[in-house]
């Protein structure tokens, strides 16, 4: 006879091996991984952020271009400077919506197409400024220190405080998603796979080996481990990808972003799929499934609302209370850890008692599962499931 | 050897099961009778662990039934059920794996009796794409796998074919010859005659007769007397002593209870007419089926 850990590593692993072998998994897997890689490659596929502004310059106006380029950077903006014969080549190429911009006169004017750019414009002023009163420094006989002086001062100082916070929110709100999306999925599987076991009357050979507690402990732990492979690929390769195409600094704290939602996962993947197999073994068809989860799929939407909230005011008070309280925290707390910064006793807090949540509604789980997954017909009452154990 | 001591359990006001003792040994082929209802399902249950006693206790070779005496039983359930999408060989082997078998061992016993089934190529076909009747044979094979002490098998007759009912009997026997002990119900009362070393006929919850076909014969022996007469008028038998069991064409059946006179049955029956035939009736376990089950209704 097996002990009750190798009873649940055995049902753990069957759940592994047959869902993990499943099209629909690998196909949904490919669909998330495709998904994020939209999310991070897309903005830079498109040249998200910096314009584009094509400039035709003629010979003599052709260095001021140049100029704009090297100061692109300052204005938001990507100048690509395009040689012309004469000044009426390059208003043609402007009209014909060819380029933006044209430098005419010597540099001493300025074509702009309605489209153009803003920022092409004030790069390209700035510029010629620069290159303007440069030539009357040397005209006026100053020397070439003094010239680098005065056009180019050492620039301020800078203290940037919260350099990067819209990335960190970006981050949180990703996470969020991938929390709530993967937490959601998974949930309901976990309440299919008894329903299942349920109509297919397998448990009660099942039950007839191993105790109740162990097969539901099995099942969750195996979808968990799907869950989280596959939770793990998704944000290896979302990180990967968004440091590969420059996007964002990956740095520490942008990885540190991966182990929190994995904890984050873990704990509120143990609360919900628990819960949600009590949901399942309260009925006998599939079709009821939908029904009897009905409440835990509303807590989760409604923390994944209150996240996107928290996502914004990351230090607000409702934002305090939901990422501690066990029903909402799997998907508050995160984005509060990501977006900002958490103090550690709320953190250790709201741990705790989601540990003690997972404890309370694993007892109950493993004995309402007893009574009610033998039962057959209609739909139980959670008063009838919990009063007596088989 | 498999003893139910005193078994009972109530769902809610309805008694299912009250004082039920009976015994199964090694070796032997145990036939578990009774109608629709009448508490052979929970009693299996109970056996398994599956559902709780309210009172009485289940021994196997003398100790009380827990999880590692469990763990050497074989159960098919009256409701059947196995994954559907699972291919059979993978199925029989988490099975055997649950029992305690070691893995290469559980793929071992899953590809023979795979074989011994007659389901060798279909051993890595999903359960679902397979027939129902082949579906059953992988059933039993999920109860055989990690080679039981004991088999406690519910209807595992219903919905078999004539040559799967062979099969299953034969790997039953098989079975039987090699030590197993063998608890199945059935409503197929000719089969249970013909293959049981031991029968328990059970109503409302309770035991009503127990032991081998032989044994029950006995003790309903010399009570049932049959008589046929030539050329008979129609009412003749109602003129018999004893209660008439059974009239048609000439041949009449008739009950004489425990302490009845044939003689004076012989006597009534050649004053109707001529006796062409006359002698006791061996009773088929249909009849003491009906008889005790009838009597107590």
């Amino acid at each position: 006879m097996i002990g009750g850990r190798e009873a649940i590593a055995l049902v753990a692993r069957r759940e592994v091996v047959t869902r993990g072998r499943d099209r629909t998994f690998l196909i949904s897997t490919l669909i998330t991984l495709a998904i994020i890689a939209a999310i991070v490659l897309l903005p830079s596929l498109f040249g998200g952020g910096d314009d584009k502004a094509t400039v035709a310059a003629t010979p003599q106006a052709l260095a001021t271009a140049k100029a704009a380029k090297a100061v692109q950077g300052q204005f938001d903006v990507r100048i690509v400077p395009v040689r012309v014969g004469s000044d009426a080549a390059a208003r043609t190429r402007v009209d014909d919506a060819e380029a933006d911009l044209a430098l005419v006169q010597g540099g001493r004017r300025i074509v702009a197409s309605g489209g153009a750019p803003s920022g092409a414009v004030d790069a390209l002023q700035a510029a010629s400024r620069s290159r303007r009163a440069l030539t009357a420094l040397r005209a006026s006989g100053a020397d070439a220190a003094t010239v680098q002086r005065v056009l180019a001062p050492r620039p301020l100082a800078v203290t940037q405080l919260d350099r990067d916070s819209d990335t960190r929110r970006a981050f949180a709100i990703i996470a969020l998603f991938v929390l709530y999306g993967q937490i959601l999925a998974y949930g309901v599987m976990v309440a299919n796979g008894v329903v299942e076991e349920k109509a297919s009357r397998i448990v009660e050979i099942l039950l007839a080996t191993i105790r109740p507690r162990e097969l539901l402990a099995g099942k969750v732990l195996g979808i968990g481990l799907l869950a989280l492979g596959q939770l793990l690929l998704t944000g290896v390769v979302g990180l990967g990808l968004a440091a590969l195409s420059g996007q964002v600094d990956v740095g520490a704290r942008e990885l540190s972003v991966l182990p929190i939602v994995l904890a984050w996962f873990v704990l509120g993947f143990a609360l919900y799929a628990c819960a949600y197999a009590m949901g399942g073994a309260l009925v006998s068809r599939q079709e009821d499934v939908n029904s009897a989860t009905t409440p835990l799929t509303m807590a989760i939407l409604v923390s994944l609302v209150l996240g996107l909230q928290a996502g914004q005011h990351a230090d607000g008070s409702l934002a305090q209370v939901l990422s501690i309280l066990p029903v909402s925290s799997p998907l508050v707390m995160p984005v509060r850890m990501v977006a900002g910064d958490v103090p550690v006793a709320e953190v250790a807090l709201a741990v705790l008692l989601i540990l003690a949540a997972i404890v309370v509604v694993v007892r109950l789980a493993g004995r309402m599962y007893g009574s009610a997954v033998l039962q057959t017909g209609g739909k139980l009452s959670l008063r009838t499931a919990l009063g007596r154990s088989s | 050897m498999l003893e139910l001591d005193g078994l009972s359990r109530r769902f809610g006001a309805t008694v299912a099961l009250d004082d039920m003792s009976f015994s199964v040994r090694e070796g032997s082929l145990y036939g578990f009778v009774g109608r629709n209802g009448a508490g052979k399902t929970t009693t299996m249950r109970i056996v398994l662990g599956v559902l709780a006693a309210d009172g009485g206790e289940v021994r196997w070779r003398g100790e009380r039934v827990g999880r590692d005496e469990r763990g050497r039983f074989g159960y098919m359930p009256e409701e059947r059920g196995l994954y559907p999408k699972m291919p059979v060989v993978d199925q029989l082997k988490f099975f055997a794996r649950l029992h305690g078998v070691a893995a290469r061992e559980a793929e071992a016993n899953a590809r023979r009796l795979v074989d011994r089934l007659g389901l060798g190529d279909r051993a890595r076909d999903p359960l679902e794409s397979l027939s129902l009747g082949n579906q059953q044979r992988v059933q039993l094979a999920a109860a055989l796998v990690h080679e039981p002490e004991l088999l406690v098998l519910d209807e595992p007759f219903s919905g078999l074919d004539p040559p799967g009912v062979d099969v299953l009997a034969d790997v039953l026997s098989e079975r039987v010859r090699a030590g197993v002990a063998v608890l199945f119900s059935s409503h197929q009362l000719d089969l249970v005659e013909r293959i049981c070393d031991g029968v328990a006929i059970i109503e409302a919850g309770r035991l009503v007769a127990e032991g081998s076909v032989p044994e029950l014969r006995e003790t309903r022996a010399g009570r049932r007397w049959v008589v046929e007469l030539e050329d008979v008028p129609g009412d003749w038998a109602a003129a018999l002593p004893g209660r008439l069991v059974d009239d048609a064409d000439g041949r009449a059946v008739v009950d004489l209870g425990e302490d009845g006179d044939e003689q004076a049955l012989l006597d009534a029956a050649r004053r109707a007419g001529r006796v062409r035939r006359f002698g006791p009736l061996e009773p088929t376990l249909a009849d003491l089926f009906r008889d005790v089950v009838e009597t107590r209704a």
